[in-house]
């Protein structure tokens, strides 16, 4: 059987089923919602470059911050594409790929994920634990995809 | 498009308590969420790194905690770890 993400040809192929294309939908409209807060959930993906220095780790964040989210709800969109059109060149693939990373790095941020031993899933967060699992498989496929030289 | 910002963060860096020669490091932090395959092939496609030199850098991640991943002045470092950063890598920088 294919993978569900493969090279093929100049391009790719994302053939995932139906469920994983709402899911992944549903993912991008709530990143895209959280991205526009300033919720803590976000803190990995806009760490402080400067260690304590206060004042450099805010003239980072001023501008490079809005540069970091415009450019991650660009690649939001892209995904959405990836999933309506199921074959996509390399720099469409690239967005997909850091995109499902940044919901898992958010999902991993919620679920207390902190060492390497990752924590126990609990009757509350099983759904998103099962979700941010799912995630890690998805981006295997992608990383693997991309990795196969043409 | 993503290269412009970081480098009009940088104000005169005539800073008297580091020397102005004295290249930063961009370093990358171990962290129990990235895959190590991601991190690898991260570091594979913005640094050009063989297959090989990748993974051994991501090793060096997981197993110490950290791994300097380029050095150079304050704005080629400001600008690699906003690359690392657009990837969602955790990366700082310093002076060494």
């Amino acid at each position: 059987m294919d993978k569900p993400i493969r090279r093929e040809g100049e391009g790719f192929v994302v053939d995932v089923a139906p469920r994983t294309v709402e899911l992944i939908e549903g993912l991008c409209d709530e990143m895209e919602t959280l991205l526009g807060t300033d919720s803590p959930l976000l803190e990995r993906l806009f760490p402080p470059p400067y260690g304590d220095d206060v004042e450099r780790n805010e003239g980072y964040a001023a501008l490079a911050g809005p540069e970091l989210i415009d450019q991650r709800v660009e690649a939001l969109r892209t995904v959405r594409e990836v999933l309506r059109t199921k074959r996509v060149g390399e720099d469409q693939m690239l967005a997909w790929m850091r995109s499902i990373n940044d919901m898992r790095l958010v999902l991993g941020t919620m679920l207390g994920v902190t060492d390497d031993e990752d924590p126990a899933p609990t009757e509350a967060n099983e759904q998103a634990f099962g979700v941010y699992e799912f995630l890690g498989v998805l981006l295997e496929f992608t990383v693997s995809a991309l990795s196969d030289d043409p | 498009m993503s290269t412009t910002a970081p480098s009009q963060v940088l104000e005169p860096d005539t800073g008297t308590e580091e020397g102005i020669d004295t290249p930063w490091v961009v370093i990358v932090w171990n962290d129990p969420i990235n895959l190590m395959s991601y991190v690898a092939f991260v570091l594979r496609k913005l640094f050009g790194h063989s297959r090989a030199k990748a993974e051994k850098l991501m090793m060096q991640v997981h197993l110490e905690g950290k791994a300097v991943v380029s050095s150079g002045t304050r704005a080629e470092a400001e600008r690699d770890v906003f690359r690392l950063h657009e990837h969602g890598l955790w990366a700082t920088m310093q002076q060494d």
